[in-house]
């Protein structure tokens, strides 16, 4: 006890840390009407962490080399012990992140909290979001499986669809005329350094915007009122507000045992359920098995594609579609964040999210 | 400012653009085979077609593997000196598939039904087709094809003295491709089991109901080792889910004991 | 006093909880990052010289996998993995061709393990053999 309270206070003397954690702990007040949605930053933080670590772990068995990426999978998979649920909750993981990070998007949107000032809070969160499609995609190529090869050779060859330098671009992505070694070390380098270093910079960003402008009150309740607009910074402050630690603190390890429950239930329990059965096949690039599909979250996209008269004209609806959402806080301006006085916001986010639903399912089955 | 939202699109749809996926795979290129004949109708397109839905296009062999020739010169695709076989003799067709098939050719051919090759006995096409041949079932042995030649009763005891190994090896087969499913290695238990069916498969082309009879027990005890096998890996699997379970249930538990912290905390703060 | 005793118990239940759960995830951490035996000298198998006569090939147990050796030449040892390189069938030796015919495919293989023909897309697998004595130790 004696020495404890020692080294604390060696370190408090010398840094000020009993200070700072007060401030953003026990003195670092929440709104009161704060509800559950608000936790899924922190879901996702935990869950990243549980990537970045099953990565690690991943790395000492994974080889990136053509001749021996998928049998050293296999080792991972079946010699190496416990090697099959590293792997497993770091590829199911991806996609409890993927829908973590869907909810946290919508949820933000239907409560308007991307609105002045928090515009710079919104571009580098939905960059994160891109940026984690980016993994999702760089790190399928990597078993090199017949599932990683040709998702990536359909994938990589869209963008031959681009104006004047689309064979040029193709060739650029895959470092050579076909997916090979080439592909996968710049796919490689990018999935377990170049993105994640990225990444790291953007939560550290992401999370200084969110300490430094303060919580969003979410707009219910009568009393809610728009805050006057003000052009110099302003720190949103929540007097009689409830304290992050431990009152919320408690919220957010709740929410988060039960995501961490979830990931695991599919992967003890469904451990199939995002894997098609090419994803257990060696990578043959003279043979293409037939119906390959892209991961749920693509499916949108893909339908999309298929739908539209010229592949252009599909890749351009979406790319409109991405920049609307990411430059959404610079179009949609008024102050108003209460989802009842915003008919139209509200009426396009339902069609919207039906939208994304209709077409994965369709793309799903078609 | 303005110049930066000008460029802001540009970087939005970049990324974007990995992460799309076209509608049709790219193909591998067709033989000039499959090109010519594809195209014809009746007579000369018609094993194409047929070819397409067969166990041998599932695999990859294609018409060259067979008839010879050179898949990829339109010319001398169909020249004799570059090895093309064409359609063979009635006599010649046991010669022609035993080109891969050696065991079921050997057993074959000095069973009664290869003896009788050329004197109306029957040859592989008979049973199997030719073109759109299929995975090979003990439901080729039925009575509407074997009384074509000769009466149902010889046929229909060779059938029952072999459908339950055949059984046996489907349901291992099964077993197997679950297995896979979810990413365990089964290629080696694969690799023997489909050793073991193509021994089994060859034998009973002999026709002899007393060489499958006593064979049998013989094929049922190496089964017998890969179902053991197969049968550990599940039995592991089942641990698996058990301690699986039993986290998943500890950290639900976690989660809503501290869902009641947080109740209480949000109590006292109402109170206070 | 009632809200405090309450809370205590809350909080000893999830530190307590909590625990069990970090130690049921150290234990696979620390399998998963154990070293892995490797099998090294143990899977060596003996097998008397006279069993394997010249021109003659015998099939044993290696390893848990199906192994032949061969004398191709007098005195001349070659041991393989008996498992055909194309779909796993297991290869026989033909003594009057001086060859390996794989049953299911018609693959061929040399005395070596070399492919002379068919589907096999690589070589028999070589096992290290040496002669001590009467007996050929082979792995």
């Amino acid at each position: 006890m004696g020495l404890g309270k020692k080294m604390a206070d060696f370190i408090d003397a010398r840094l000020g840390i009993r200070d700072i954690l007060e401030q953003n702990l026990t003195k670092y007040l929440l709104p009161r009407n704060i509800n559950a949605w608000y936790t899924l930053g922190a879901v996702l933080l935990t869950l990243f962490t549980v990537q970045i670590a099953t990565g690690i772990l991943l790395l000492i068995y994974y080889n990136p080399n053509t001749d021996e990426a998928f049998r050293s999978v296999q080792r991972i998979m079946n010699e190496v012990p416990f090697g099959w649920l590293i792997r497993t909750i770091h590829a199911v993981g991806s996609n409890i992140i993927v829908l973590a990070l869907l909810l946290h998007m919508l949820s933000v949107l239907f409560m308007g909290s991307y609105k002045r000032p928090r515009e710079l809070t919104w571009v580098a969160g939905f960059l994160l979001l891109l940026l984690s499609l980016g993994m999702c995609l760089t790190g399928y190529l990597l078993p090199w499986s017949q599932l990683s090869f040709w998702a990536t050779t359909v994938a990589t060859n869209s963008s031959q669809e681009l104006p004047m330098i689309g064979d040029a671009a193709v060739r650029f992505l895959r470092g050579g005329a076909m997916v090979g070694q080439p592909t996968l070390g710049r796919f490689f380098a990018l999935h377990v350094m170049g993105f994640p270093l990225l990444f790291g910079m953007l939560v550290l960003f992401h999370l200084f915007c969110v300490r430094r402008v303060g919580i969003s009150r979410p707009p219910f309740g009568h009393d809610w009122q728009a805050p006057p607009p003000s052009t110099t910074f302003r720190h949103e402050e929540h007097p009689g507000g409830i304290p992050f630690f431990p009152h919320y603190v408690a919220k957010d390890a709740a929410i988060i045992a039960f995501f961490l429950a979830l990931l695991l239930g599919v992967v003890f329990f469904a451990p199939g359920l995002f894997f098609p059965p090419a994803a257990f096949e060696p990578a043959d690039p003279f043979v293409t098995p037939p119906g390959i599909k892209p991961e749920w979250y693509f499916l949108w996209a893909y339908q999309t594609l298929k739908l539209l008269p010229s592949e252009f004209l599909g890749l351009a609806v979406q790319g409109v579609a991405v920049t609307l959402l990411l430059l959404l806080p610079f179009l949609d301006r008024s102050p108003e964040r209460r989802p009842s006085r915003r008919p139209l916001f509200v009426s396009a986010y339902v069609l919207g999210v039906a939208l994304f639903v209709a077409l994965s399912v369709w793309g799903h089955y078609s | 400012m303005k110049l930066i939202l000008r460029f802001l699109p540009i970087l939005a749809v970049w990324p974007l653009l990995f992460l799309l996926s076209a509608p049709a795979p790219a193909q591998v290129p067709e033989t000039v085979c499959i090109q010519c004949h594809g195209a014809q109708s009746g007579r000369l397109g018609e094993p194409v077609r047929l070819w397409k839905g067969s166990i041998h296009a599932a695999n990859g062999i294609s018409c060259h593997g067979c008839h010879g020739g050179d898949p990829a010169d339109m010319a001398m695709a169909m020249s004799p000196e570059r090895g093309f076989l064409g359609k063979p003799a009635e006599e010649a067709i046991p010669g022609f598939c035993g080109r891969c098939h050696v065991g079921v050719k050997e057993d074959y051919l000095t069973s009664a039904h290869g003896r009788a090759l050329g004197r109306g006995g029957p040859q592989c096409v008979t049973c199997h087709g030719s073109h759109a041949v299929r995975m090979a079932t003990p439901d080729l042995i039925n009575n509407r094809d074997c009384t074509r030649c000769h009466d149902y009763g010889r046929a229909n005891e060779i059938k029952s003295a072999v459908s339950e190994t055949d059984r046996r090896i489907t349901e291992l087969e099964q077993s197997l491709a679950a297995m896979h499913r979810i990413g365990i290695a089964t290629r080696e238990m694969s690799g023997e089991l489909f050793a073991l069916r193509n021994r089994f498969h060859r034998l009973f082309h002999s026709v002899d109901v007393e060489k499958v009879r006593s064979r049998t027990a013989a094929f049922q005890s190496e089964l017998g080792t890969i179902r053991g096998r197969v049968d550990a890996i599940e039995e592991e699997l089942k641990r698996r889910k058990l301690w699986g379970g039993a986290v998943v249930a500890l950290l639900v538990i976690w989660g809503i004991l501290a869902w009641l912290l947080h109740r209480s905390y949000m109590d006292d703060k109402k109170a206070g | 006093m009632e809200v405090s005793s309450r809370r205590k118990f809350l909080v000893l239940s999830l530190s307590t909880l909590g625990a069990l759960v970090a130690g049921v995830a150290a234990y696979p951490l620390f399998r998963y990052l154990s070293p892995q035996p490797t099998g090294g000298e143990k899977g060596r198998v003996n097998i008397p010289r006279a069993q394997v006569g010249a021109g003659q090939a015998h099939f044993f147990q290696f390893r848990g996998h199906p192994a032949v050796v061969l004398q191709s030449a007098p005195g001349v040892f070659a041991a393989f993995s008996a498992i055909c390189t194309h779909l796993g069938c297991i290869i026989r030796w033909l003594p009057e061709n001086g060859e390996f015919l794989c049953p299911c495919h018609a693959g061929r293989f040399a005395g070596d393990g070399k492919v002379l023909g068919g589907p096999p897309p690589k070589p028999l697998q070589a096992i290290p053999v040496a002669l001590s004595g009467d007996n050929l130790l082979v792995g």
